[in-house]
């Protein structure tokens, strides 16, 4: 018992050792220092910023040709929820086609003349929308919000025209389909960035360092040093990676932290249940690390190899593009990516405050994929240690 | 210590390491008693370093086997591990970390911790001469300062066998001279040293000393028993102008018993069989036809270089090789 008790304390002083010496070497260079705490909260920032989907003001130049109170209360009522905002008006179709191919608007709504007179006797009118479809988002928000609000007066009108017919007050036999955007009401697209950068800045991060960690030591000559110590091959990994866990929750506390200040981002679920996702994933970004450091003999090699993983791991993941775009034969492969899951739990969790059972398939498959990079990585790693 | 009537730690016995097709060590045997200073000479890809590894525990034998400190390299290479020191013919200690930190994390690599840690760091660092440069980074030191570090990172945990491969590789004649008056003072202290290294005059220091040709051992004793054995006879210093000759060369190769001569510097070296009637005389009268001026002869020894020259041309000879330098054998 007294054995097993030392044995296990001596583990205990192995590891302490490796750890120590991971966080010394790390943090005697400032630049990684830097690389790992100060930088991720500027790109954070940046990206924020710099990625904006949001489709909001979108140009509008209004050509009224009717003149009449009808048109005009028509026009202000399209604009009035802020998706599309007014330029300074045109006289004529032409002069708006113009403004729409200068770029000045995106949005151009004509009502033709004789509109009021025509919706007074109660014929059909007709008002036409020219959009700029240089920007599919933008252009499909601003045609989805003139169409909404057409369909929604046409309905109106033709429910008072029931009711002036039939002398009283009839429903009409109709659905209405009315898109009501849950969670991001906003469309804020920094809301939903955030989580996204923070994972891609979690796998660049921690991937990249564990992945030159131990490509360091075999091309300085310490890992034939540490070879002949009696540590043992888990110890070494364990305490290899597990700062860079620690720094991948730093970083992640940082990224939220500043997204929920500068950009909003609400966290509506429990911190608890977003760090499990978040280490879970870490399993991932460090075990792929550690693997392709075990096959890089040099710090460049690791380097690169960890760049062709990371690249396509961030596009096939739904963070800048959304996994219901990609051609049909490509989804099937995000399956198999990490990111994805962290970023459809982390979503989930902080922006809809799903609890443990709605994203206990995701966190069931990072953790699935962790444990098995991990096997894989340590396999390799004691093949390259021993 | 000379480790004579001490008892054996390392007992390696039939040690072989096939790379594929290739032998680098092929059936070694040897034993090595506590406290000798064991030096392992060869050119390099002689399998020095391969033998080495073995020892230590890092690479498996392919055939034969070793016991090393009580443990078989085969069976048990995790328990010889604690109870070994290696210096590797690299530099092995993180640069970017201070002496202090690098000392503290081999330290807690073999399970040593707190105050116990920090006194043994003390000492080894006093040992080696080096308590002012705790505080310094590793990166920043000059290479002798580095081994010096290195062999305190490796007697840290008091290993009873230290491992060192090529140690001096590299460093300047001075720091050479300090880093083997240390292992003779480690040696003394009871801790058996097993180095390897292609500086033939570094071997004198050592107790035995082991010649590795192509993966063989192909001579093992010490330093005196392998001058008397392989290089037997005399050796003269001939100086004087005009001996770059090709003529006095050859004059010197047709004396009677004459086995190898050698450019010197300005001046030439003649090794003479045990049983050669030649003396300085006969030398000088040798060479009165070809050379100006009168030249200087002096009684010479041998080195162990001219052991491993020796051995490696026996080698050759026995295996029917051609002999690339052109001097026959013995």
């Amino acid at each position: 018992m007294t054995d097993r008790r030392a044995a296990l304390w001596t583990l205990l002083v192995q590891l302490r050792a490796v750890f120590i010496k991971e966080v010394r070497e790390t943090s005697q260079d400032r630049r990684v220092v830097f690389l790992l705490t100060v930088a991720p909260f500027i790109q954070l920032l940046v990206f924020g910023f710099a990625i904006n989907l949001d489709v909001d003001h979108v140009p509008t130049v209004v050509v009224d040709l009717d003149g009449s109170p009808e048109g005009r209360e028509m026009v202000q009522a399209m604009l009035a929820d802020g998706t599309l905002a007014a330029t300074s008006p045109a006289s004529s179709v032409q002069e708006a086609e113009a403004m729409l191919e200068h770029g000045d608007a995106a949005v151009a709504i004509v009502v033709p003349p004789g509109f009021a007179r025509d919706l007074a006797r109660g014929e059909p009118t007709e008002m036409q929308v020219l959009l700029d479809g240089t920007d599919p988002s933008r252009s499909g928000v601003a045609s989805g919000a003139v169409s909404r609000y057409l369909g929604e007066r046409g309905l109106d009108l033709a429910r008072q025209r029931l009711a002036a017919a039939t002398g009283g007050e009839r429903r009409l036999p109709s659905v209405e389909v009315r898109p009501r955007l849950l969670f991001n009401p906003r469309l804020s697209s920094a809301i939903y960035m955030v989580p996204g950068i923070a994972g891609m800045l979690l796998l660049i991060i921690t991937t990249l360092i564990t992945a030159m960690g131990l490509a360091r030591e075999q091309e300085v000559g310490t890992l034939e040093q540490v070879r002949v110590t009696p540590l043992p091959t888990p110890v070494l990994m364990v305490g290899k990676v597990s700062p860079f866990i620690l720094v991948g929750l730093i970083d992640v506390t940082l990224a939220i932290a500043a997204g929920a200040t500068v950009f909003d981002v609400p966290i509506r679920g429990s911190m608890a249940l977003f760090y499990a996702l978040t280490a879970a994933f870490l399993l991932n970004t460090v075990g792929m690390g550690l693997f392709i450091s075990t096959i890089s003999q040099t710090q460049q090699q690791a380097f690169i190899g960890a760049f062709m993983l990371i690249l396509p791991g961030l596009l096939l993941s739904g963070t800048l593009t959304p996994i219901h775009a990609m051609p049909g034969w490509l989804q099937p492969i995000t399956l198999l990516n990490p990111l994805r899951y962290f970023l459809e739990g982390v979503r989930a969790v902080l922006l809809e405050g799903a609890r443990l059972d709605d994203v206990a398939f995701q966190l069931g498959m990072l953790s699935l994929y962790g444990v098995a990079i991990l096997v894989a990585a340590s396999i390799r790693f004691r093949k390259t240690v021993a | 210590m000379t480790g004579a009537g001490e008892p054996t730690v390392i007992e390696v016995a039939g040690l072989t390491r096939r790379f594929g097709r290739f032998t680098a060590v092929d059936h070694v045997d040897f034993s090595v008693r506590r406290g000798e200073i064991f030096g392992y000479l060869g050119a390099n890809g002689a399998g020095k370093s391969t033998t080495i590894r073995m020892l230590c525990g890092l690479l498996a034998p392919t055939e034969g086997d070793a016991v090393v400190a009580g443990f078989r390299v085969s069976t048990e290479p995790e328990r010889i591990k604690r109870r070994i020191g290696y210096m590797s013919q690299r530099f092995s200690l993180y640069p970017d970390l201070r002496v202090r930190h690098n000392l503290e994390f081999f330290g807690g690599a073999y399970g040593l911790w707190g105050r116990h840690l920090a006194g043994r760091i003390d000492e080894v660092l006093a040992r080696v001469g080096l308590q002012d440069l705790d505080d310094s980074v590793t990166h920043a030191l000059p290479g002798g300062i580095r081994q010096r570090v290195a062999l305190a990172a490796a007697i840290l945990h008091q290993p009873d066998i230290v491992f060192l491969d090529e140690p001096t590789a590299g460093v300047d004649p001075v720091a050479r001279r300090n880093f083997w008056s240390l292992i003779r003072t480690l040696s003394e202290a009871g801790t058996t040293i097993f180095v390897t290294t292609h500086y033939m005059d570094e071997a004198e220091y050592c107790n035995r000393v082991g010649l590795m040709v192509a993966g063989r051992l192909a001579a093992l004793d010490t330093p005196a028993a392998l001058k008397a054995r392989h290089v037997p006879g005399r050796v003269w210093m001939i100086r004087g102008p005009s001996l770059g000759r090709p003529e006095a060369r050859q004059r010197l190769a047709a004396l009677p018993g004459a086995i190898q001569v050698q450019t010197m510097g300005a001046g030439l070296r003649l090794r003479l069989s045990a049983d050669s009637p030649v003396d300085a005389d006969t030398i000088r009268r040798a060479l009165a036809t070809v050379v100006d001026q009168p030249v200087e002869v002096e009684a010479d020894e041998a080195t162990l270089e001219d052991v491993f020259l020796a051995v490696v041309d026996a080698d050759a000879w026995r295996r029917g090789t051609a002999i690339a330098r052109g001097e026959g054998p013995p």
